[in-house]
């Protein structure tokens, strides 16, 4: 019906744009991280050709990973508050989704608004929010102090994981809940039906029945923050100025914008980039074989 | 007006290594109403796609009116499609979706406006024309698509299992409303459907399709008492289909079989020697008091019998230990012979066929399994 | 009441057949107060609550009569938005400025994304081979990016090979249209699917050529899912801070979640609440015309059962 040509002339132009604006953005991480650095000025030099590249630069950034090494610490502070995060997403996310596409029926619509609301609410007025709530004068401490709870109203914004942690889940769980809600509806109704018909009660039905076949929902959704997550560095800079809560992603800022080597900055931010792609791996290995076990 | 002759001439079309036609010839002459029958997978669809313009064919012509089509693109070619889902524009009411095709060919507004008047007043639609497709049942949607394809007055018209999303009541009384139309239009139908009984109603001719190629071409009533194959005598309904030897023939040319220990008589199709299969259509069966002598006839018992409202159906165990399905018209009367009764199965020798030719692989494994 | 009822009925009253079932109904949820849908209700009316609180009382704030943002000092409707000769979003230049930059970056994106992203799906969606199967992959790595990662790479890239672009408002722009790329595609490419071939394969056989079919068919089909990608390119845009802040040239670059950011950790006056809630109720308003704009061009198929949220995580 139409010519074959058209469509790959139709791809082209955005083709070419991701080309010239996306890998050759990463080829350049890549080349300077393996690359030199100019004598006079210390700044770093791109060595575009593979064969020209430095190793001994990236070694020593690799190293700085092992256990005891200064990236190990931050590494593990990352990783630690990521997956605390993520649980607390899902803890409230998994619900909040299942209830929303099992059970509201009416109000579903109005739900679905609401829940849509913070996604069109800037992150950084969020986050705003969420600094003026838990400042020493905020609400929060003023309702802590007035019901006795505490009688010195505690410090949230300096230093503490903890407000990282649950600035991070307050942040990301937007972000979670859409696409968990997606895979939820999609689950087909008549297979629940068919396991209590069959005397499943409703909490073996959940467990045996909706809970695995959520499962690819529930991974998808987790890669869709935990990726981004890794990256952030904006949120621990914001709720905690302290260096005892940095991310990875604030090494990397520091790294880079502080001047001091900014080819470091770009090998940190390689070795980020080959991690998450060995969790993207781990993701698609496992939707594949998924895919295989209950075609969609 | 040209006169919708279609020529296929060798055609064939394969998906990978998955040949779907597989060098098929069909001469339609124009004004015939023709269906393409078969089950899912045989390719009618395909088949009436490359007549359609959709699918290149990997091999093979496609002639109109004696012009090769085939490398014609579809929107140039003087033919339409119903399609299955009607494909009716969901952003144009009824009105635009039938100009639609008058609109590109470039046609003045006044005739648009005459002509589309008089393709909606054909099918009954006159007072549709502001509403949208998704206002309509699906009957009434069926009819847009129907005018819509029509209003360009092609040479053929091309109709891809139309009825199959409607109910049955829905279903009958379009096929009848589409012989109507077909046989006032005087236009060309190729029509696709999967359900013998659609295509035995409506159709001037039938081809029965299977896996890529034609078994037989003939006219429904031709195919229905002399199928061609064992195939199109299963696929057409009931054939009580029986494993039996052939003898050669008796002295008016008749073929001789024996049938487990009976000597039968077939006066129809013709088979050269060994194995064969009888065939006989179950309202030819007769059924009568047990013991009574004569040619063709078997001892047996009746296993169970079913009410079908206008007829009644009975199972018979045959001596041979073929099982063959009778009918008998409803006339009012208490049925004869209950479940248990011993009768006597007379296969009246000109009711009786032979088929040699296996025809689709598949046939033969269903006739063993006889589907009773 | 006397009622005629069969001999041996039990006589009762509507009245007592009310009280009966109330009863009834209060016993069951007292003995399960717990009961699996209300707790899940709990949760999520809780969730939805504790989302939008704090944006509500950071609005709230922007109408604080005092210069707190964490004591509230009475209703001041306009101080924070054009009173306040000094500080108010109508007469700092600064904040009026940031607001600029973020609805023109978001403007830039949309134009240059929407018709690129829209190319591109239609040729994905139909094109077969490996460089078709390349082309997919490439197109659907920035979703899974980090920011950073893109924002980093952006910068190096400015820096050591297209040295022409300095980091500034087209630096900015063209980092927003890369990221934003992919969800257009997305989006369109989902609603191209579940609309099928067939109307195009109408469209031809009545005689429509295929720039026809094109122009009249899928473009009016596709135009809902245009609308809603344009809305998501918006929503990316505006929220952005990563990407604009590593291509930033300075003040004059600043886009509003940057001046956000800067003001979260100093000292800040409500005006800053006043300037967020300014951009929400643009992304708002927003997000209403096009829904609105959307149900109207679509009040003639409401049959699409696959919701917009479906549609848009389909990788």
């Amino acid at each position: 019906m139409y010519p074959r040509w058209l469509w790959p002339v139709f791809a082209a132009p955005g083709v070419v744009w991701l080309i010239l604006l996306f890998l050759v953005p990463f080829y350049a991480v890549i080349s300077v991280a393996f690359g030199g650095v100019d004598p006079i000025f210390q700044n770093p030099v791109p060595s575009w050709n593979p064969l020209d590249w430095d190793y001994t630069a990236m070694g020593k950034t690799l190293t700085g990973f092992l256990p005891g090494n200064q990236y190990w610490a931050v590494f593990l502070r990352t990783a630690s508050y990521v997956a605390l995060a993520l649980s607390g997403s899902l803890l409230i996310g998994y619900p909040a989704a299942y209830y929303i596409s099992r059970h509201a029926r009416r109000t579903k619509a109005i739900l679905l608004v609401l829940l849509i609301l913070p996604f069109w609410v800037s992150y950084m007025m969020r986050m705003l929010a969420w600094v003026n709530l838990f400042s020493p004068a905020g609400y929060i401490n003023k309702f802590l102090v007035w019901s006795h709870l505490v009688t010195t109203p505690p410090d949230w914004l300096n230093g503490n994981p903890a407000s990282v942690i649950l600035a991070l889940i307050y942040g990301y769980v937007p972000y979670l809940i859409l696409p968990l809600l997606a895979s939820l509806d999609r689950i087909d109704r008549s297979v629940l039906d068919a396991a209590r018909d069959l005397g499943a009660s409703p909490i073996e039905a959940f467990l045996h029945v909706t809970l695995p076949l959520s499962k690819p929902g529930i991974l998808g959704a987790s890669v869709i923050i935990a990726l981004p997550m890794f990256g952030d560095y904006y949120t621990p800079n914001i709720i905690s100025g302290s260096p005892s809560t940095s991310m990875l992603g604030n090494q990397i800022d520091i790294f880079f914008h502080g001047g001091s080597q900014p080819g470091v900055g770009a090998a940190l931010t390689l070795i980020l980039s080959a991690f998450l792609a060995v969790l993207m791996a781990y993701y698609m290995i496992t939707i594949a074989k998924a895919q295989k076990e209950y075609p969609a | 007006m040209s006169g919708g002759d279609v020529e296929l001439i060798d055609l064939a079309k394969s998906f990978g290594r998955m040949r779907a036609v597989d060098g098929i010839n069909l001469h339609i002459p124009g004004g015939e109403f023709f269906s393409l029958l078969g089950s899912s997978g045989c390719g009618k669809t395909t088949t009436l796609r490359m007549i359609a313009g959709f699918e290149q064919p990997t091999g093979g012509m496609i002639l109109l009116d004696g012009a090769d089509m085939t490398g014609m693109p579809p929107h140039r070619r003087p033919v339409n499609t119903v399609f299955q889902s009607y494909a009716l524009f969901p952003h144009l009411n009824v009105f635009d979706n039938v100009a639609f095709g008058l609109r590109r060919a470039k046609i003045e507004s006044g005739e648009v406006k005459r002509r589309v008047n008089e393709a909606l007043a054909l099918v009954q639609l006159t007072e549709f024309e502001r509403r949208r497709p998704s206002q309509m049942s699906g009957g009434q949607q069926q009819r847009v698509a129907l005018a819509r394809a029509l209003v360009l007055k092609p040479a053929v018209l091309l109709l891809d299992e139309p009825l199959g999303a409607l109910d049955a009541r829905l279903r009958k009384q379009l096929q009848l409303e589409l012989k109507t139309l077909q046989q006032q239009v005087g236009i060309t139908f190729v029509y696709v459907t999967h359900d013998q009984e659609e295509a035995l109603t409506m159709s001037d001719r039938i081809a029965i399709m299977s896996e890529g190629h034609i078994e037989q071409v003939a006219s429904p009533q031709e195919m229905y008492e002399a199928p061609a194959t064992i195939f199109v005598a299963d696929f057409l309904g009931v054939s009580n289909l029986m494993t039996a030897k052939a003898l050669g023939k008796d002295e008016k040319g008749r073929c001789r079989i024996r049938l487990g220990q009976f000597d039968l008589v077939a006066g129809q199709g013709e088979v050269k020697g060994g194995d064969t299969k009888a065939t006989i259509r179950p309202e030819r069966v007769r059924l009568e008091p047990h013991g009574t002598p004569g040619q063709n006839r078997i001892p047996g018992m009746v296993e169970r019998w079913v009410y079908l409202g206008n007829s009644v159906q009975l199972i018979v165990r045959l001596e041979t230990g073929d099982t063959v399905q009778a009918l008998l018209q409803n006339s009012g009367d208490e049925i004869p012979y209950r479940a248990g009764t011993p009768v006597q199965v007379h296969l009246p020798p000109e009711a009786l066929r032979v088929l040699a030719d296996t025809g689709a692989r598949l046939a033969l494994e269903t006739a063993e399994q006889e589907d009773l | 009441m006397t009622r005629h009822t069969e001999p041996g009925a039990t006589v009762i009253s509507p009245r007592r057949l009310i009280q009966q079932n109330a009863v009834r109904k209060l016993s069951t949820w007292i003995a399960n107060p717990w009961g699996r849908p209300r707790f899940l209700a709990l949760i999520t009316w809780a969730y939805i609550l504790v989302s939008i609180a704090p944006v509500i009382v950071a609005i709230q704030f922007s109408f604080n009569d005092g210069r707190s943002v964490t004591s509230w000092q009475g209703f001041n409707l306009t101080r924070w938005y054009w009173g306040d000769p000094d500080h108010s979003v109508w007469h700092n230049p600064a904040l009026q400025h940031t607001l600029l930059q973020s609805l023109k970056l978001a403007g830039l994106d949309i134009l240059i994304a929407t018709p690129l992203g829209v190319l591109l799906a239609l040729g994905l969606a139909r094109w077969r081979g490996f460089a078709a199967n390349a082309s997919n992959f490439i197109m659907l790595f920035p979703l899974v990016t980090p920011e950073l990662v893109m924002g980093l790479a952006l910068s190096l890239v400015f820096l050591h090979v297209f040295t022409f672009i300095e980091p500034s408002t087209t630096a900015q722009v063209l980092g927003h249209v890369t990221f934003s790329l992919s969800y257009v595609v997305i989006i369109v490419r989902g609603r191209l699917f579940s609309i099928g071939r067939q109307y195009e394969e109408a469209a031809a056989d009545l005689g429509a050529t295929p720039a026809q079919a094109l122009r009249l068919v899928v473009l009016p089909l596709l135009l809902p899912a245009i609308l809603a990608s344009m809305m998501m390119v918006f929503a990316i845009s505006i929220d952005d801070f990563v990407i604009s802040q590593w291509l930033s040239c300075g003040a004059s670059c600043d886009t509003v979640p940057i001046r956000i950011y800067s003001a979260t950790r100093t000292s800040s006056f409500p005006s800053i609440n006043a300037l967020a809630a300014i951009m929400v109720f643009l992304t708002l308003s927003a997000f209403g015309a096009a829904y609105l704009v959307q149900r109207l061009m679509t009040r003639g198929e409401r049959k699409s059962r696959r919701g917009m949220a479906k549609g848009m995580f389909d990788l």
